[in-house]
């Protein structure tokens, strides 16, 4: 991204802090799936399901959301990013 | 072997064959150009999207193999599920760029995208072929996997010919409408076998605990299962003649757990097949908004690789762990459902396979074909020649599974994992800058796959004595991590400190083809259309 700001645009784009926002918001989606020894317990079960199952299945419908959330923000920057190219 | 479980799978079966030649005229075009036949016309929205990249990316083999980990006691098996978590933020994040890029230029492969943004035919020759190779053995696990659904049914007779013969039926019959419908046909099938997969995984999930004694039971029998084997087995354990078995990821590996699922994450995506799913959207809207539906299917992963306790807890023994689930169902199942279940699993490979084979035709033909032979081919042509190499490469696939051992197929399939990783600083960071220097990628990319060759040959396990593990020693520490990732940082230390040289010696970087504005380019702008018109040439 750094190189489309590098346009000669001599305005900074309206857009850019919204994609800092997305991208810090995708952060945990892909960091806390990574961090490992938060999970690799057995207590506190759930349904039967040890932690390092049941906390891992619960990952996938936050980073979901996360995600979700992304790309609302990604149409309105996109949006943006448009009505500056006219 | 059950007749009504046979003949459930058999009418499932035809059924897909006939849609899959039926797909031809569906959103009819002319099927003689490349991006019709190869990318479906670049214009799947949403929800065909939806099905096409779920049913590309989790394979049959997946169905198989991660489950099978599992049940022979690998708890690391478990990285599945990290692993496509982490992926979807990096495709939304990425792909679109690669979109809008490869829609300005007309590119169709990853290695075309290279080739336009680096000026340079080799960097896109070790791309392509780096994804031929890597998709080859990929195709015949899939294959592996079609075999031991129809093993654990009942198939073949007594000679190797009638044992061979309904997978190469299976085969030919898939060849056939791949070539004739292109990336139509696994779009349509890919509909009927999530389907069935969803419906088989569901009821599965919920009846086979229930039956058994609920999950709690599950998990209690796999944790006494697995301890008293590593009571019996200490010595073997202790003298590697055998490896202990884990209810959950021991600490020891909990670096090779996250650098699996960072490694496969990385790699998912450089795979030419996931590139051919993502170029074959409408916009890049359907891109993300994929990106956040997807885990669904992350989510019927991580229940499928659990089936792999309930059949230990269900009491399945089989030599095979990669049987354990189908040999599940027939145990477990009616009939009638345990034939669903096979069909599912079995068309579940057609579709990454087709779309797999005509990813690396595309490959072969812009790559190499075209690039190196006949710089002037016209789209009819691509298309023909693409449709021949999908043939080939199925064949080639069939004769690495039935002629040299299936082992060998999944050796490769690793290493295809370890090499694919490579291409990501040529394509990803090539999305972004062109900072690097295109023989300094070229130089990182050859130290990497040599690297991560050497190493994962060099890799025993108490049952091969060579690729016995994905995992292998980090330099200069006792910790295990995924062969890839240390690749990769070569790969990347190789690439910066020769750009930072070439560039001092004022080396030609080459023209870059792209402009910035091409990677924020959507439907609607200059130059892209909804949908490419077939006949206008493609400027790579």
């Amino acid at each position: 991204m750094s190189q489309e700001s590098a346009r000669p645009a001599p305005t900074r784009r309206r857009s850019t802090g919204l994609w800092v926002v997305i991208v810090v918001i995708l952060i945990p989606a892909v960091v806390v799936p990574l961090w490992v020894p938060l999970y690799l317990r057995t207590d506190p079960t759930l349904w039967g399901f040890p932690f390092f199952y049941w906390f891992q299945f619960l990952l996938i419908p936050c980073a979901a959301t996360l995600t979700i959330v992304a790309y609302l923000l990604s149409r309105t920057a996109e949006r943006r990013d448009r009505e500056d190219q006219r | 072997m059950s007749a009504v479980a046979v003949s459930v799978l058999v009418f499932l079966f035809m059924l897909v064959t006939v849609l899959g030649f039926a797909a031809a005229r569906w959103r009819r075009a002319d099927l003689t150009s490349l991006d019709e036949w190869g990318l479906g016309g670049r214009g799947f929205g949403s929800f065909i999207a939806w099905f096409l990249i779920g049913g590309d990316l989790y394979t049959a083999y997946t169905f198989i193999a991660v489950p099978a980990t599992m049940y022979a006691g690998s708890a690391v098996g478990f990285f599945a599920v990290p692993y496509t978590i982490v992926v979807y933020p990096l495709i939304f994040l990425f792909m679109p760029r690669l979109w809008s890029v490869s829609h300005r230029h007309g590119y169709v492969t990853p290695a075309d995208f290279v080739r336009g943004r680096y000026g340079s035919r080799w960097l896109a020759l070790a791309i392509a072929a780096t994804g031929i190779l890597a998709t080859m053995p990929y195709i015949a696990l899939q294959l592996v996997g079609i075999q031991v659904v129809l093993q654990v049914a009942g198939f073949g007779g007594s000679n190797a010919f009638e044992k061979d013969l309904p997978l190469i039926i299976a085969f030919v019959v898939l060849a056939a409408y791949t070539y004739s419908s292109g990336l139509r046909a696994p779009a349509v099938i890919a509909f009927v076998k999530d389907t069935l997969i969803y419906i088989v995984i569901i009821v599965a999930v919920i009846y086979l605990p229930h039956k058994i004694g609920g999950w709690d039971h599950v998990f209690r029998t796999v944790q006494s299962s697995f301890d008293s084997f590593n009571k019996e087995n200490a010595d073997a354990i202790a003298n590697k003649e055998a490896s202990g078995k884990s209810f959950i990821t021991p600490p020891i590996a909990q670096w090779a757990y996250m650098s699996l699922a960072l490694g496969s994450a990385l790699a998912l995506f450089m795979y030419p097949h996931s590139v051919t799913g993502v170029l074959s959207t409408r916009n890049r809207g359907v891109i993300r908004r994929n990106a956040a539906l997807l885990p669904a299917y992350s989510f019927l992963l991580g229940l499928i690789a659990l089936l792999g306790f309930v059949a230990v807890a269900a009491g399945v023994k089989v030599d095979n762990p990669q049987q354990s689930v189908p040999q599940l169902f027939e145990n477990e199942f009616p009939s009638w459902f345990a034939g669903v279940g096979y069909a599912a699993i079995a068309i579940g490979a057609l579709v990454p396979a087709a779309i797999m084979s005509i990813a690396a035709a595309n490959l072969f033909t812009r790559n190499i074909y075209r690039a190196y032979f006949r710089p002037d081919a016209t789209p009819r042509e691509e298309a023909t020649v693409s449709k021949l190499v999908s043939l080939v490469v199925k064949v080639g696939a069939l004769f690495f599974v039935l002629a040299l051992s299936k082992s060998f197929a999944i050796n490769l399939q690793l290493l295809g994992g370890v090499w694919i990783l490579q291409t990501f600083p040529a394509i990803v960071v090539g999305l972004y800058t062109r900072w690097f220097h295109r023989w300094a990628l070229l130089a990182g990319w050859a130290a990497a796959m040599i690297y991560g060759t050497w190493v994962a040959y060099d890799q025993s396990s108490p049952a091969q004595k060579h690729f016995g593990s994905p995992l292998a020693k980090f330099p200069f520490t006792d910790t295990l991590v995924y062969i890839a990732c240390t690749a990769f940082i070569i790969n990347v230390l190789v690439a910066v400190i020769l750009t930072v040289v070439l560039r001092a010696l004022k080396v030609d970087p080459g023209v870059d083809q792209t402009s910035p504005g091409d990677y924020g380019a959507d439907v609607g702008d200059a130059d892209v259309e909804a949908e490419v018109d077939p006949h206008r040439p493609a400027h790579a």
